[in-house]
């Protein structure tokens, strides 16, 4: 019992610890994360998730076109997961780093961490969520490479 | 001392590993059907020409200079990294990553340009790494 009272601890702890929904969509990881970061579907709103598939053939300056059926397929699961409130407020552009949120969680990140080699930019998560992929970036999952732990 | 000798003919037989499964022979023998209708001349495919086609430099859409090694380095036994996103990207050599060459779609998808010549050239060229 106790051990159930602390696991459910744990997980609510997550949850308002910045944790979104795995992107567990086999498809989408296989179209879209085999050449980035499989970004989850909550931390962009539905109309932005829009805007993105409806310009596929110019993806930030590269070609990802899909298929009609994959590409349909793809939007309905990215729709369906969307996210809404804070992460996503203020932000309907294609991209999760204009979000006013986002913004405010970075802002302490000097230039120099975010521009070196193993990160490149904001939008690589992995670099320093070593969580990402789970859709946990909680603070103590934090690691910046040339830096450390954030905490 | 089984053990061993299973794992030193393991080790060797990925070393010589350079056939393609069944599928991706079927696509390769299109391939060539297509560069011998092309071009009667046409002999079979050369690794060679392959790897002069992956190490060629092209002007990329964003109009910076780009190979296939931009993002796979020269090095297909190591692993690569995406130019645009810093994603890595694992090896491409089917010595040392044998799910490389393996599915048609996945590679008609991903060299979906060029002609059937240059295609099975650069095929050719990486099943040999």
């Amino acid at each position: 019992m106790k051990k159930i009272l602390l696991i459910t601890a744990l997980g609510l702890s997550f949850a308002f610890a910045g944790s979104v929904s795995p992107a567990d969509n086999a498809q989408y990881q296989k179209e879209c994360a085999s050449c980035h970061f499989g970004y989850q579907p909550a931390l962009l709103s539905k109309a932005s998730w829009e805007k993105v598939m409806g310009n596929l053939s110019d993806h930030f300056g590269t070609d990802a076109s899909l298929g009609k059926v994959e590409s349909e397929q793809i939007l309905n699961y990215l729709v369906t997961n969307a996210g809404s409130g804070k992460i996503t407020a203020n932000n309907n552009t294609m991209q999760i780093t204009k979000s006013p949120y986002f913004i405010k969680e970075h802002r302490k990140i000097s230039a120099k961490l975010i521009e070196q080699k193993e990160v490149g930019s904001l939008s690589n998560c992995m670099a320093c969520h070593t969580t990402a992929d789970k859709g946990n970036y909680s603070e103590r999952a934090i690691v910046i490479p040339n830096y450390g732990r954030w905490e | 001392m089984k053990k061993t000798l299973c794992f030193i003919l393991l080790a060797f037989t990925l070393i010589h590993a350079k056939e393609f499964n069944a599928p991706m022979k079927t696509y390769m023998e299109g391939l060539s059907a297509e560069a011998k209708a092309a071009n009667p001349s046409f002999t079979g495919f050369d690794a060679k020409r392959g790897e002069a086609i992956f190490l060629s430099k092209h002007t990329g859409k964003k109009g910076t200079e780009i190979s296939c090694t931009t993002c796979h380095s020269t090095d297909l036994k190591k692993g690569g990294q995406n130019v645009n996103t810093n994603k890595p990207i694992t090896a491409l050599a089917p010595s040392v990553n044998s799910t490389r060459l393996t599915d048609v779609a996945e590679v008609e998808k991903w060299l979906s340009e060029g002609s059937a010549l240059e295609k099975g050239d650069v095929l050719t060229y990486i099943i040999n790494q």
